[in-house]
């Protein structure tokens, strides 16, 4: 008798069709995401802060209730969200962009501020959804829309880490940085979004996930070539890793 | 004998499995679906598939419903 070894989510909704581009690593996430909701037996119990961004249409995918947020504000409303019900678990799903440049302000004092909430940055290096500007995460060098001649930290500065400056915030309980380049780290990814999820549960403080993800329309690549630049040029300027633990530190 | 479900209406022609299955078991198909792609299939006469699910781990479109082991 063959068992059988993967099988849809129940998390998301019956015979999903993701609206996201050929190829697109966003779909593999919000698959991870789901995939810890059913281990976790938390999904009914689940309310997600939907973002602005090719982020946003996981609200049309996901079996939870979810509200949606102006660009980059889902953190302030995930923690209105929570502190009215504190029994529930809330998370955001936010792309670059809108986590870490719009809405930098509202994340980073979510952080700061210990809310008891789940994020999961979806880092791809620009914002897809409007046609690959540069964006807070671009690499020094890289051609987009806004940077046709590459990016020019003169000009534009430098890319912002943001597991590291999670991590240094006093309210963090988890922040990490994961690839989906390959299958072998898709599995790492998936541990660190239960992780995320499991302070929250036992109410330990902010839950971060910064995952590297492609955007192969935008970056103009094949999706097995938008891997190798995942390896090769994001992984060495966002280095993987768990970069706070407080159920490792205590 | 292990073997894996296509959704070929949820294909859409990446072609990331096909490099994903240690077998070499997938590959692209003369047929097209309604997004008008060549979709993937899998062809495993000699029932070479071990049911790892690493096509399906990597599907950005969950095209790879269901795979089983044994
Ligand atoms: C207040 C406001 N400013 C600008 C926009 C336009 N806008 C929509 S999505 C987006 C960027 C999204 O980028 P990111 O958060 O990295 O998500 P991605 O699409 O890359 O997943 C922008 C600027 C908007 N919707 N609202
Ligand atoms: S524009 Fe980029 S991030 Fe958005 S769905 Fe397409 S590939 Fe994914
Ligand atoms: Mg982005």
């Amino acid at each position: 008798m063959a068992t059988q070894v993967f099988k849809l989510p129940e998390s998301l909704k019956g015979d999903v069709k993701y609206s996201f581009c050929p190829g697109c690593d966003h779909g593999v996430a919000v698959r991870l995401v789901a995939e810890v909701l059913d281990e976790l037996g938390v999904r009914e119990n689940t309310i997600l802060a939907a973002s602005i961004g090719c982020s946003v249409t996981i609200y049309d995918f996901i079996n939870v209730d979810s509200l949606e947020a102006p660009h980059g504000r889902a953190m302030a409303e995930a923690t209105g969200i929570k502190r009215a019900r504190p029994d529930k678990i809330v998370f955001t799903y936010q792309g670059d962009g809108d986590f870490a440049s719009i809405g930098l302000a509202e994340s980073m004092h979510a952080a700061l501020r210990g809310e008891n909430i789940t994020a999961i940055c979806i880092n791809n290096t620009t914002y897809g959804m409007t046609g690959g500007q540069l964006g807070p995460t671009t690499l020094v060098g890289q051609v987009t829309t806004t940077s046709p001649t590459g990016r020019n930290v003169d000009y534009y500065g430098y890319p912002i880490k943001i597991a590291e400056h999670i991590a240094l915030c006093d309210g963090t309980a988890f922040s990490a940085r994961v690839s989906l380049d390959t299958v072998a780290n898709i599995k790492k990814a998936k541990q660190a979004i239960k992780k995320a999820f499991e302070v929250q549960i036992h109410g330990l403080g902010f839950g971060f996930v910064e995952i590297l993800s492609t955007c192969p329309t935008n970056w103009k690549m094949s999706p097995e070539k938008a891997h190798e630049r995942v390896r090769n040029e994001m992984m060495p300027v966002f280095k993987p890793g768990i970069y706070k633990d407080v159920t490792v530190q205590n | 004998m292990s073997r894996i479900v296509i959704d070929k209406e949820k294909c859409k022609a990446c072609y990331l499995c096909i490099n994903e299955c240690p077998k070499q078991l997938i590959k692209i198909s003369n047929d097209t679906n309604k997004l008008g792609v060549h979709t993937v299939e899998f062809n495993d006469p000699d029932n070479k598939c071990i049911g790892c699910a690493m096509c399906a781990m990597r599907c950005p479109d969950l095209a790879i419903t269901e795979v089983y082991r044994g």
